[in-house]
């Protein structure tokens, strides 16, 4: 089952590749996860773009919510995320220290009908954020897969320290 | 409709409030409908022949049944159908329905228009309490948003949706207070939209996030204040597809939410499954994946539910046009709203004992 949101609907496109691989698949909105995590999801993949050294995971914006749903009815997350990925950096929230992405990809709709928004004095009036990432706090992950060993969040400052030794 | 009693309804306004609720292209608010419910309710009283009270029940019941309310989906209509359904009913028999104390002080009262047999006396009391309904409805979002100043401060308030009564909550908090208003999309009919673009053309300083920044933004956020399809009987909600995931966030960084909904929202069932038939209904998925993308359509499974059943206690506070109420307090309102030979307006059986 893969998970979308908007606005870059990245989820059509691993439909298609797993569609591809034979992979049955399912396709829902983030507005509609807590409709099928209760029944029908047994565990919840996420990729990270980073793992921060408090155990906070930066993924792409929407993974916090999901893990947050996914903790809430019991079923394991799992986030993938390699080694090089880890950093030394802290962070509590997603807002003091995260990317923005172009406002007007949200006025765009697949559909082709136009939002509301799109004429122009109601954008002059509207602030239109596009956050890119997302930090998820420890507590809502069960398990970092790694390249090199299956690991609880709180372990990145331990694989940050031994790199850090190797490289001296 | 092997009844025995002479059910001519009104045809003509019957007919068209049908095609009306059936026509799905239009955008409908909750209010509107209940205008139109209200005004051929009355007319049904007024013109379809009945000589007792429990004829007119009848008749409301089986008009009930004709109405394509399953189809529509709109719980208000059968809201108002049991609210005057429970108007007859007081005519019917003053006393009862309202068991306790007043029954002890209920000495001497005075004959019900049906013990002296006056049947324009008793049409009379019936659309005079259809009237005072029908006023209790076109007050009810000005009672609403007149408790604005109230429950807004100076803060960041976060809002999810199109709701007119929301709107105009936070139009009239406005005035006097100076907040930030924070809009999710509501995807994918993309609502939001719309709520962000009226906010902003009110006045109010209004940012719009996608549904899924909702956990990263809320921490900033200081309340919650959202519209509702409907109130179950136990405080739970029905809401827009979105609004669960919005409540659990803000239950975890302890984020009061508010709803504001008038009472003909409130229904008196209950969640028994959150299937497609009982609770939920599952919509058209062009929204999301546009039809071009036909080879995905054909081997992979798009769901689309239009609504989200939330949990009385993730709601801390209700607004209604009576005042403001916690979520465990509508199961009294539910008794004193409506009676509860009315609960089920679709079995076959309930009309025999009226």
């Amino acid at each position: 089952m893969v998970v979308d949101s908007r606005p870059d609907l990245r989820g059509v496109n691993a439909c298609e590749r797993l569609t591809e691989a034979d992979i049955p698949c399912s396709y829902v909105y983030i507005n509609s996860a807590t409709y099928v995590m209760k029944d029908q999801v047994t565990k919840v993949l996420l990729s990270a773009d980073a793992l921060l050294a408090n155990g906070y995971v930066l993924g792409s914006v929407g993974t916090a919510m999901l893990a947050l749903i996914a903790h809430k009815y019991n079923k394991p997350v799992i986030v993938c995320c390699e080694t090089y990925k880890f950093s030394e950096r802290v962070q509590t929230d997603s807002i003091l220290f995260n990317e923005l992405a172009d406002p007007k990809d949200m006025l765009t709709t697949k559909t082709g009908a136009a939002s509301p928004l799109s004429t122009d004095p109601a954008q002059r009036k509207v602030n239109l954020v596009n956050l890119v990432y997302d930090a998820t706090p420890p507590t809502l992950v069960s398990i970092v897969i790694t390249e090199i060993a299956e690991l609880p969040c709180s372990s990145a400052p331990v694989i940050l320290r031994r790199d850090g030794e190797r490289r001296c | 409709l092997s009844s025995g009693i002479n059910a001519e309804w009104p045809l003509r306004p019957g007919e068209e409030f049908n095609t009306y609720l059936k026509n799905k292209t239009l955008r409908r608010p909750s209010y509107v409908i209940v205008t139109k419910t209200v005004a051929v309710l009355r007319e049904l009283v007024v013109s379809s022949t009945w000589h007792h009270p429990t004829d007119l029940i009848r008749i409301l019941k089986l008009y009930a049944r004709y109405l394509p309310l399953k189809q529509s989906n709109e719980t208000v209509v059968s809201n108002i159908v049991r609210r005057v359904l429970k108007i007859v009913r007081e005519e019917c028999s003053p006393t009862e329905g309202n068991a306790g104390l007043s029954v002890f002080f209920k000495k001497d009262s005075p004959k019900s228009s049906v013990e002296t047999g006056d049947q324009n006396e008793l049409k009379e009391n019936i659309c005079a309490g259809i009237e005072e309904l029908e006023r209790e409805v076109e007050n009810s979002k000005n009672s609403i948003i007149k408790m604005a100043l109230e429950h807004i401060t100076d803060e960041v308030i976060l809002t999810y949706g199109y709701s007119i009564t929301v709107r105009d909550f936070l139009l009239h908090g406005h005035r006097k207070r100076n907040f930030r208003l924070v809009v999710c999309e509501s995807g994918p009919s993309l609502k939001g939209h719309q709520m962000a673009r009226e906010c902003a053309e009110g006045g109010l300083d209004t940012t719009l996030i996608a549904d899924s920044a909702a956990f990263a933004m809320i921490h900033i956020v200081n309340k919650i204040i959202i519209g509702t399809h409907t109130i179950m009987a136990d405080g739970a909600l029905r809401a827009l597809n979105g609004t669960h995931q919005l409540a659990l966030a803000a239950k975890h960084y302890a984020v009061p939410v508010i709803v504001c909904a008038a009472l003909y929202k409130l229904s008196p069932t209950h969640l028994c499954s959150y299937d497609h038939d009982a609770f939920n209904k599952v919509i058209g998925p062009e929204m999301m994946v546009p039809f071009r993308n036909a080879n995905l359509h054909s081997r992979v499974l798009v769901s689309n539910p239009e609504f989200d059943y939330v949990p009385g206690d993730l709601v801390e506070l209700y607004i209604t046009n009576i005042g403001g109420h916690a979520p465990s307090y509508f199961y009294r309102i539910v008794s004193e709203l409506y009676h509860f030979k009315d609960f089920d307006l679709d079995s076959e059986t309930s009309h025999d004992d009226t």
